[in-house]
């Protein structure tokens, strides 16, 4: 058999209902059986592939979910393991090749170009190889693709799902992209299939054999950069770097039940201020501006954006505008069920010296807050917090499922705490 | 003071004045009554090879009295423990742990594995994805549930052990799914 054709090896590989996996892995008594996670949210977040073929989809309402499903087990999200076990994905990839791009939590890109010769094996060798080392060391599946790039590499992975794998070479595109609907692409939405539609544009392969100075001349970049990865040359490079700055950061977080008191849904938005500041302190940044929003029991939304007198990231100077922008958007007698705090154009943190403001006050508000990101490396997160977020934190975010929290914060052992466990999953269950 | 700490003053001195203090200098930068004492140190410090005596019988450094200025320890005092010396140590971490992506970790419930030491609310250490060898502590799946049993072949034929009296072998009929093998187990006392 001749070689299969790859001027460059690109992966992508893609977790199988990536939470809800990683819930049946860890717990046999969910294994074959329709798992849901996102209980504290009242919508799915994820659901097994057994939910998945009862006809439960994504961001489907649990009572919903409940009537076409009575059987299945719905489980609040236990994001620090789902964190654990995506770092656990990157890493093991990362044996193979240290060109990868952690493009979202259950799903990365790899090159694996020239590694053939080393591993003596040929690419969908390899491939085969990470996608099994991954099934054995985490306990659940993922799907792959392998193609010469990146846009090929994404529509290959989802080709057959889940557990599956598919090779994409140079020769092969054409008979890959006839039947595949030219939305399925990555990057292409349902507007611009729309445009497309207009031109006669309905498949991938139609797309793909479009003649280049239309494209470049009716449609945007970036769809040019698509166009050329779909005929098989590789112009999206893989992001290989570590996230060090961000240009902006937003906590946004729905409570239930919904709620008409300004004070509880003021202490919610505090608390999501001090989340962005915690990691804005992280980074070393600083934002001048911020977006506040209040969003209602029927999805309206409020918003009010507004300056700050310097850049910051101490919650107190946040907190004086915050009131003032609450003030302006709250209405009385409306259920709220959301707060959000976004910030952007985000700058390096440096305190310039100010002549009018008092810059020592802020100088010792900086020192207290290191002292207080330190307290909360020890002792955990919100271990220090302000009193107007006190109504938040006292309930939780979700008062209807209280007391059914993920199932590893009940089950510590001696030295861990609420705040803090030791960051290895841990298999749960009956009988061992 | 320390021992420690009168040999870095003893090495100040020197650095500063390219000789070694006489017994009357000694006596001063150490702050001792006695010339006896003075001599009892300058004694301990010729045992470790720190100082010694040349042909005329003067005091003249040691073989180890530039090993230890080199260490950059003589300021800090004693030759304490140098990050050259800590290389080659690991921590408990990296010496239970194998392959970090493939382990768990799980909390024992049951009284199976009591005569092999294994207790009600230890810690288990677990990798997933390694083959068990005969006599390995696994967890497997049985009717969709964990167990924790000696891996044992009889013959072809594997079976799940417990080291305990009262549970009776299993012998799995078809299919045996091995999830992981245990690699330690941890009892944590006090906090």
């Amino acid at each position: 058999m001749k070689p299969l054709s790859f001027s460059r090896a690109i992966l992508h590989i893609d977790g199988d209902a990536f939470f809800a996996s990683c819930e049946q892995a860890r717990d046999p008594a969910l294994r074959g059986k329709p798992v849901i996670t996102g209980k504290e949210r009242g919508i799915a977040a994820s659901m097994s592939y057994e939910a998945k073929a009862r006809g439960v989809t994504r961001a489907m309402a649990l009572w919903e979910i409940k009537k076409l499903c009575p059987d299945a087990i719905i489980l609040p999200s236990d994001y620090e393991t789902y964190s654990m076990l995506s770092q656990r994905l990157f890493s093991i990839v990362r044996r193979y090749t240290h060109e990868v791009e952690e493009y979202g939590v259950d799903e990365c890109f790899a090159d694996i170009t020239g590694y053939d010769r080393p591993f003596k094996k040929n690419y969908t060798e390899i491939t085969k190889h990470i996608q099994e080392t991954l099934r054995q060391e985490l306990g659940f599946t993922f799907s792959v693709g392998l193609a010469p790039n990146k846009v090929l590499a994404k529509l290959a992975s989802k080709w057959k799902k889940p557990y599956g794998l598919t090779v994409v070479p140079e020769t092969g595109i054409a008979p890959f992209l006839e039947n595949l609907p030219v939305e399925k692409i990555w990057g292409i939405g349902g507007q611009t299939a729309a445009r497309l539609a207009r031109y006669g544009i309905q498949t991938a392969l139609q797309f793909a054999r479009a003649r280049e100075d239309w494209v470049k001349q009716a449609l945007e970049r970036p769809f040019h950069d698509i166009w050329q990865e779909l005929n098989g040359a590789l112009v999206m490079p893989l992001f290989l770097e570590e996230k060090t700055f961000y240009g902006s950061i937003q906590k946004f977080k729905t409570f239930t039940p919904p709620s008409k008191d300004p004070n509880f849904i003021f202490s919610q938005l505090s608390k999501n201020i001090e989340n962005a500041c915690i990691k804005l302190r992280r980074y070393n940044q600083a934002t001048p501006r911020a977006i506040f929003i209040l969003r209602t029991q029927s999805f309206n939304h409020s918003v009010m954006e507004m300056p700050f007198a310097r850049p910051t990231n101490l919650p107190p100077e946040i907190l004086s505008v915050a009131r003032a922008a609450f003030q302006k958007i709250f209405r009385k007698n409306t259920l709220y069920r959301a707060t959000g705090f976004t910030t952007f154009n985000l700058v390096p943190n440096v305190l310039q010296p100010d002549l009018f403001l008092a810059s020592g006050k802020i100088e010792k508000l900086q020192k207290m807050y290191a002292s207080s990101d330190k307290i909360a490396a020890k002792y955990g997160k919100h271990s220090l917090f302000l009193g107007t977020s006190w109504k938040a934190h006292q309930f939780g975010a979700h008062l209807t499922e209280r007391g059914h929290e993920p199932e590893r914060k009940n089950e510590l052992f001696l030295g861990e705490s609420k705040r803090k466990r030791l960051g290895i999953p841990m298999l749960m269950g009956e009988g061992i | 003071m320390t021992t420690p700490k009168y040999f870095s003053s003893i090495a100040r001195f020197y650095r500063e004045r390219k000789r070694l203090p006489s017994y009357r200098e000694m006596l001063k930068l150490t702050g001792f009554r006695s010339t006896n004492a003075v001599y009892r140190l300058v004694e301990r410090f010729r045992q470790a090879d720190l100082l010694t005596k040349d042909a005329a019988g003067k005091l003249i450094p040691g073989k180890r009295f530039r090993e230890l200025r080199i260490l950059g320890t003589v300021e800090a005092g004693w030759p304490s423990p140098a990050e050259e010396e800590l290389i080659d140590t690991i921590g408990l971490e990296d010496w239970l742990i194998h392959n970090r992506e493939a382990t768990y970790m799980l909390k024992v419930s049951g009284d199976s594995m009591i005569d092999a030491g294994i207790r009600p609310g230890d810690m288990l250490l677990v990798e997933r994805g390694r083959t068990p060898k005969e006599g390995d502590v696994v967890i497997a799946e049985v009717d969709q549930q964990w167990t924790l049993k000696y891996f044992q072949k009889r013959g072809r034929q594997t079976i799940l052990v417990a080291a305990n009296k009262k549970y009776s072998p299993i012998i799995p009929q078809d299919e045996l799914n091995i999830a992981a093998v245990v690699t330690a187990v941890i009892r944590k006392y006090h906090t």
